[in-house]
């Protein structure tokens, strides 16, 4: 259960999910009890197919489940409408990619004023806060910079640094490192934690990588439909 | 329109083809404005000149000089309509031929009283006040007739001679020529004449009440742009212009509606991202719509530019074609109206696609 304070940022309550079959459906995640507390970082990990798109999908109010509850922040999403579950992703959610899914017409301050935009702040005070970001990520030289103009690892910085302009209470990481060389990767995973340790959002990253994995509070192990405890759990460094 | 003016701007090439067949029709509108309007002016400019408000008919006539035929009676009930003006016009469509060496005419052959209201210049009134004669259009003279050359009508032993030119204009497309409404009812009506007429002229205070005196003199009152349908032809051009504008329009709607449908598809992952970002559904449409107008206003706009262009080149020519700037305007504004309402169509897919998307999204 929750590492630090007493209201899990996101926790899933017998979550069940299925996918149309042939004729029938076959079962995605199966009775899934999850809860992430604010600041901890989890890591997931699992076998390819496994469903932990899925989990992430669903954790991100992006996809709506066959059974169970999801809670943000303790708030129950599973009955809301669409336009509060959007409200709830602008406001409360950011996503990391496993490619960096920049949008290729912005610059990286463009990218992180994108949301600022999404979220009716003031210009200004996005830009200030974008920069800012953009600094804390090592990017203040490349603000004005394409996403075509940058290395995979700059831009999956951005993707960082734009994951944290919303003040997210939950990051969600989808493999974000699977297309960076290890160093890169090694790089990446410790901005991410770092960041999301000093920033205070929950971060879940789903993952194949060991590394990653490693520098999570804790890993869960997601296997036909079921989330287990992974038998190897790391230490924080 | 965060999105839209920054993609405008680093893909504008991608909106390329799209603006130029925008641009394109938007050009063809604005010159069938221009040829609508040369048409209208050609067919009716004789009409137009002329200082009246309305035309009183024959009952039935819709507005056709030849179907209509009136007398005394009509007149004179018409004169006792307080603050109006009512004069006798005569009108009908005669081939004037040359008796000499000048070439035969075809004209609209106006016949108005001399102390008619209708002619305003002191030289037109003494030109039709002295000796018989016929004041031409100017575009008769481009075909070489001069002043003191004869003419004979079709139909009458009456030859009369070229008083001079004036500003006439035309009547369904043929020039006008200005004789006495006596000379006028003798080349129409044979021998020494009638005294009947084709309408009655008038030149009403505005709002005037007309009901009792129209019923009271046996007409059919029509505004004066009421009365350019009885032009020969006017209403068979103007339909088939405004025809092919409309077809135009259904043109320009389906080519915005099928580009910007491309256009979703190709950005599904991209609206996919935007939507897991939190971007609400109308957030995404009206930056789409918004950007989809600007490319419609701009291409309209430059191809509405060089349509005006070709109109001012042709003006002055054989073609007739004549600017409108209001019918112009209101013709590029029904184009980007019509490509709003494509785009509005296909916009909607926007709504079905998943915010999922971008976890399988493969953006740069």
């Amino acid at each position: 259960m929750s590492a630090k304070g007493d209201t899990p940022a996101i926790e899933l309550r017998q979550v069940d999910s299925t996918v149309p079959d042939g004729p029938g459906r076959r079962t995605i995640l199966d009775g899934v009890d999850l809860s992430v507390a604010p600041g901890e970082l989890l890591a997931i990990t699992g076998p390819s197919g496994s469903g932990k798109s899925t989990l992430l999908a669903i954790a991100g109010l992006m996809r709506r489940v066959d059974g169970g509850e999801v809670l943000l922040e303790g708030r129950a999403t599973v009955e809301l409408r669409d336009r509060a579950r959007t409200a709830l992703r602008r406001d409360r959610i950011a996503f990391v990619y496993q490619a960096a899914n920049l949008l290729p017409t912005l610059t990286a301050r463009e990218q992180l004023e994108l949301i600022g935009h999404i979220r009716r702040e003031p210009r200004r005070e996005a830009r200030l806060r974008a920069d800012r970001l953009l600094a804390d990520v090592g990017l203040a030289e490349r603000a004005g910079q394409l996403p075509g103009e940058m290395s995979g690892g700059e831009r999956q910085r951005v993707a960082i640094a734009r994951a944290l302009m919303s003040r997210p209470a939950v990051i969600l990481a989808d493999e974000p490192t699977a297309s960076l060389d290890p160093n890169l990767a090694m790089e990446i995973n410790e901005l991410l934690a770092a960041r999301a340790r000093e920033q205070g959002p929950a971060t879940v990253i789903v993952t194949h990588d060991e590394i990653s994995a490693g520098l999570a509070d804790r890993r869960l192990h997601l296997l036909e439909g079921s989330l287990r405890t992974s038998p190897e759990v790391a230490l924080r460094p | 329109m965060f999105l839209a003016l920054r993609d405008l701007r680093s893909s504008w090439r991608r909106f390329i083809l799209v603006g130029l067949v925008i641009a394109l029709v938007a050009m063809l509108s604005t010159v069938l404005v221009g040829l609508t309007n040369g048409l209208v002016k050609d067919g009716t400019s004789g009409l137009r000149a002329l200082p009246l408000t309305h035309l009183a008919f024959q009952p039935g006539a819709e507005s056709v000089f030849s179907r209509s035929t009136l007398d005394r009676t009509a007149l004179d009930a018409w004169k006792a309509q307080p603050g109006a003006e009512a004069s006798p016009l005569g009108a009908s469509f005669v081939n004037a031929a040359s008796v000499g060496k000048g070439p035969n005419v075809d004209l609209a052959l106006f016949g108005v009283a001399e102390d008619s209201f209708l002619v305003e210049r002191p030289e037109g009134r003494a030109a039709l006040q002295g000796e018989p004669g016929l004041v031409l259009a100017e575009e008769v003279r481009d075909e070489g007739v001069e002043a003191g050359d004869r003419f004979r009508f079709a139909g009458s032993d009456l030859a009369l001679p070229v008083l001079g030119f004036t500003f006439a204009g035309s009547y369904g497309h043929v020039p006008v020529g200005y004789v006495s409404l006596e000379q006028w009812q003798k080349i129409t009506f044979g021998g020494s004449g009638s005294d009947r007429f084709s309408a009655v002229a008038l030149k009403l205070p505005s709002g005037s009440d007309t009901t009792a005196v129209n019923k009271a003199a046996g007409t059919e009152l029509k505004t004066k742009e009421q009365a350019y349908s009885g032009s020969p032809g006017y209403s068979a051009e103007t339909a088939t212009m405004s025809l092919i504008r409309f077809f135009l329009l259904v043109i320009s709607a389906l080519i915005v509606g099928a580009f910007f449908t491309v256009l979703i598809v190709q950005r599904t992952n991209q609206i996919g991202l935007l939507r897991a970002m939190g971007a609400s559904g109308g957030y995404i449409m009206r930056d789409g719509l918004g950007q989809m107008t600007i490319v419609q206003v701009a291409s309209t706009a430059a191809g509405g530019s060089f349509g005006v262009a070709i109109i001012l080149l042709l003006e002055n020519g054989p073609v007739p074609i004549s600017l409108s700037m209001p019918g112009v305007l209101a013709a590029c504004a029904y184009l980007v109206l019509a490509g709003l309402v494509g785009s509005f169509v296909s916009i909607r897919r926007i709504s079905k696609i998943e915010p999922s998307v971008a976890l399988s999204a493969g953006q740069v």
